[in-house]
C-alpha cells in the first residue's frame, strides 16, 4: 500500500515535470472519453425526452395511419401505388373500432393540417388538429379555460375551436379570447377554450402553436375531404397493447373488405413499438459514436505507449540507480505501470470533465438535454484504466528488464 | 562455515572467481581467478589500470553482477547462487554505493534521494525513516540542505548526498567507485575525510580509484592487473584527510 502511494507520487512528479508532454499524450484519451461520455449523455437525454413526449400524448395509445408502412419502405414504385391508400381511413372506421373492439376503451379520428388563423387584422399559421370530443382524454388535450367541443358540436359540424397559448399570444395579446370570432382559412369560428400549454417537443416544435376543432367541421367546411389522417385508440390496459393492436387490425381489414391475400392499406402502431423504435435508434447512435470514440481511445493508448517508451529510455539511468539501491524488477515494473495508468486515468477524468462541460453548454443553448449518468463515467474510468494497463505493460517490462550495470553507465 | 573464512570477522571472501564477457565473437576475460578477503571495519583501496577488471570486481562485490565461476561470500552468504530478487535485497540492505558521477535523482531533493533505499526495503516505519534520514544526513554534514535539489548543490555536496544515501540502510559495506574522480582536490579530500570518519565509526569501506594519493587514505591497497590480484600493500600510516585539509587552502563549509 505504501509502495503504491510512493509510485503514484513518483508518477505525478514525472507528469508535473513534463506538463505539456503529458497533456498532449493524454489528449487522445481525453477526446475519446469525452466523446463517449458526452454522446452517451446526449443519447440518454434524447431518449428520455422522446419517451416523455410520446407518453405526453396520452397513455396506452394505438395509432393507425393510412398506407402500408412496411411496403412504403420497399421502394419508390410501391410508394406511388400506395398513394391511393392515403384516403383509406374514414370516420366510419373509428365508429367500427369503438363498437366492436373489446380491448379498446375509446378511439378518436384526426385530421392534421395547418391553416392561417386571423383575428381582426392579425394572422398567424398554426397546426390544425381536428378530432372528436374523445380527443380531450385520449390525446391529453387539457383545457385550461373554457371548454372542449362536445359530441353535438361534432355531430353538427359546429364552427367552434380551442386554441393553444402561442396562437393566443400572437393574435390576442392580453385580450381574453373566449367567445371571440376568429377566421380559419377565411371561415368564422368561435373560440370556446384554451388548451393547456405543452411546451416544445423533442424536435423543437412548438406544441402550443395549435388549434383544434370538430373533425366534421374540418372535413366538410375547411378542407373538403371525407378521409382522416389518423386514428388514435386507447387500449384498456398497458399489458394488452399488442393484442389490442391485433384486434384493431382485424376490425379494419374487415371494414375495408380486404381479402386474405391482400395487404393492409393502413399501419397499426402502438406506443410500446414507438418507444422500441426510439430505443433502437438511440442505441444505434450510441454504438456508432462509442466505436468511433473507442478508436480514439486506442489511438490515445498508442500515444501513451509511445511516450512511456521514450520515458523509459530517458530515465534509463534513474532505473539503474533505483536498481543499484535495491529496487527489484517488479518494483520498476510497478512504477512505470502506475505511471501509465495515472496518465490514462488523469486523461479519463479530464475527458469526463470535458463531457460534463459540453453537456452543460448543450443544456443551456440547445434543445438537447444531455443526462449524465453514472454508467458512462464508470465505463470511461474502467476503459482508461485498461488502456493504461494494456499499453503500459510493454514499456514497463522493458524498464524492469534493464541490466543495472548498463543502465548506470547510460548517458 | 567455509574453512577459508576462519576469523568470524570476515565480511567479504572471494575465491577464484572468473568473469568472461562476449562482445560479438570476441571473448573478454575480465576476471581470471581473483581471490580476496576483507575483514569487517577495514578500509581497502583497489587500484589498477583500465581493463584490469576493477569495474567487474566492483560490480560483483556490489551484487550487480554474478561471477561465471568461483565463490563469493558476503557476510558468509554465498552470493553467487542468488537470483535477481535476492541480489536486489542484498544491494538494498548490505551494500551502499557511491559513484564517480554521484548518480542522484535530479528531480528529487536531498531527503528524497537519501530516502530511496528505504522505499525498497520492507522494514522501517515512516517515523523510523525520518530518524534514519536525519542521522545519515548529519553524519555527512548536510543538515540544512534537506530541500535542495542536486542542481542546487555543489559537487562535494552532491557526493555527500550520495554517501548519505549509501549509509541510510546501515549497510555492512560501502562501495565507492572513484568517488573523488569528478571533484577538485580540496573537495575530494573532504569526501575522503568523511570516509575515514565512517571507517573509524566501524564501517567497512571498499574504494576503487586510480589515484595513488587517494588510495593512500586506506589501510590496505590491492593492485589488480589482467583480471587477477597482482599485489597487496599494507599502509601503516594512511594519509589523514583532516590533517591534509589543514594544509590546504581554506574551504567554505566546515566538516564536523
Amino acid at each position: 500500500m505504501r509502495r503504491l502511494f510512493e509510485s503514484i507520487k513518483i508518477a505525478f512528479q514525472s507528469l508535473v515535470s513534463n506538463k505539456l508532454r503529458a497533456f498532449l499524450t493524454m489528449l487522445g484519451i481525453i477526446i475519446g472519453v469525452g466523446a463517449v461520455v458526452a454522446m452517451m449523455s446526449i443519447g440518454t437525454g434524447a431518449q428520455e425526452s422522446v419517451i416523455n413526449s410520446v407518453q405526453d400524448i396520452g397513455s396506452n395509445l394505438i395509432i393507425v395511419t393510412p398506407g402500408n408502412r412496411q411496403e412504403q419502405q420497399q421502394g419508390f414504385k410501391q410508394m406511388l401505388e400506395d398513394d391511393r391508400d392515403k384516403e383509406a381511413l374514414k370516420v366510419e372506421d373509428v365508429k367500427m373500432i369503438e363498437k366492436e373492439a373489446k380491448l379498446i376503451k375509446g378511439a378518436a379520428p384526426a385530421v392534421l393540417s395547418s391553416s392561417i388563423i386571423t383575428y381582426l387584422n392579425k394572422n398567424t399559421r398554426a397546426s390544425v388538429y381536428a378530432s372528436s370530443e374523445k380527443a380531450e382524454y385520449i390525446y391529453n388535450f387539457e383545457i385550461e379555460q373554457g371548454q372542449f367541443y362536445t359530441a353535438s358540436d361534432v355531430q353538427n359540424s359546429a364552427n367552434v375551436a380551442v386554441i393553444g397559448r402561442t396562437v393566443i399570444n400572437k393574435l390576442f395579446g392580453k385580450i381574453d379570447p373566449i367567445g371571440k370570432i376568429i377566421k380559419v382559412d377565411g371561415k368564422n369560428f368561435t373560440v370556446i377554450g384554451i388548451i393547456k400549454s405543452k411546451g416544445t417537443d423533442q424536435f423543437g416544435n412548438d406544441q402550443d402553436n395549435s388549434i383544434s376543432m370538430p373533425i366534421t367541421t374540418a372535413q366538410h367546411k375547411l378542407y373538403g375531404i371525407d378521409y382522416i389522417n389518423m386514428i388514435i385508440a386507447q387500449s384498456t390496459s398497458e399489458n394488452n397493447m399488442n393484442q389490442a393492436s391485433n384486434e384493431v387490425e382485424r376490425i379494419l381489414r374487415r371494414a375495408h373488405n380486404l381479402r386474405t391475400d391482400e395487404k393492409n392499406d393502413f399501419t397499426v402502431q402502438n406506443q410500446t413499438q414507438l418507444l422500441d423504435i426510439v430505443g433502437t435508434i438511440t442505441n444505434i447512435f450510441t454504438i456508432t459514436i462509442s466505436s468511433i470514440a473507442g478508436i480514439s481511445l486506442l489511438v490515445g493508448g498508442i500515444g501513451i505507449m509511445n511516450i512511456m517508451l521514450v520515458s523509459v529510455t530517458e530515465r534509463t539511468r534513474e532505473i539503474g540507480i533505483r536498481k543499484a539501491v535495491g529496487a527489484k524488477n517488479k518494483d520498476i515494473l510497478f512504477q512505470f505501470l502506475v505511471e501509465s495508468v495515472v496518465l490514462s486515468i488523469t486523461g479519463g477524468i479530464l475527458g469526463i470533465l470535458f463531457a460534463v462541460a459540453v453537456s452543460i453548454i448543450l443544456n443551456r443553448f440547445t434543445i438537447l438535454k444531455p443526462t449524465i449518468s453514472a454508467f458512462p463515467i464508470i465505463l470511461a474510468i474502467t476503459f482508461s484504466t485498461m488502456v493504461g494497463l494494456f499499453f503500459g505493460i510493454y514499456p514497463a517490462m522493458r524498464a524492469a528488464r534493464l541490466n543495472p550495470i548498463a543502465a548506470l553507465r547510460y548517458e | 562455515m567455509e574453512e577459508n573464512c576462519k576469523d568470524n570477522n570476515c565480511i567479504i571472501e572471494i575465491i577464484d572467481i572468473t568473469k568472461i564477457y562476449r562482445i560479438g565473437k570476441i571473448e573478454v576475460k575480465a576476471l581470471r581467478g581473483a581471490n580476496l578477503k576483507i575483514s569487517g571495519g577495514e578500509f581497502v583501496a583497489i587500484m589498477g589500470p583500465s581493463g584490469s577488471g576493477k569495474s567487474t570486481l566492483m560490480n560483483i562485490i556490489g551484487c550487480l553482477d554474478t561471477p561465471d565461476s568461483g565463490k563469493f561470500f558476503l557476510e558468509n552468504i554465498d552470493v553467487s547462487k542468488l537470483n535477481d530478487n535476492q541480489l536486489a535485497e542484498i544491494r538494498n540492505k548490505k551494500i551502499g554505493f557511491v559513484f564517480q558521477t554521484f548518480n542522484l535523482l535530479s528531480r528529487s531533493d536531498t531527503v528524497r534521494n537519501v530516502e530511496l533505499p528505504l522505499i525498497y526495503s520492507a522494514r522501517g516505519a515512516a517515523g523510523n525513516r525520518k530518524t534514519k534520514i536525519f542521522d545519515s544526513l548529519k553524519s555527512v554534514g548536510l543538515i540544512g540542505w534537506e530541500k535542495h535539489k542536486p542542481s542546487e548543490l555543489s559537487g562535494g555536496q552532491r557526493q555527500r548526498v550520495a554517501i548519505a544515501r549509501a549509509l541510510v540502510n546501515d549497510p555492512a559495506i560501502i562501495l565507492a567507485d572513484e568517488p573523488t574522480g569528478n571533484l577538485d582536490s580540496v573537495t575530494g579530500e573532504e569526501i575522503m575525510a568523511i570516509f575515514q570518519k565512517l571507517n573509524r565509526e566501524g564501517k567497512t569501506i571498499l574504494l576503487v580509484t586510480h589515484e595513488l594519493d587517494i588510495a593512500r587514505h586506506a589501510n590496505r591497497i590491492i593492485y589488480l592487473r589482467d583480471g587477477k590480484i597482482f599485489r597487496e600493500e599494507k599502509i601503516d600510516m594512511p594519509i589523514n584527510a583532516l590533517e591534509m585539509l589543514e594544509k590546504m587552502p581554506k574551504l567554505e563549509d566546515k566538516l564536523n
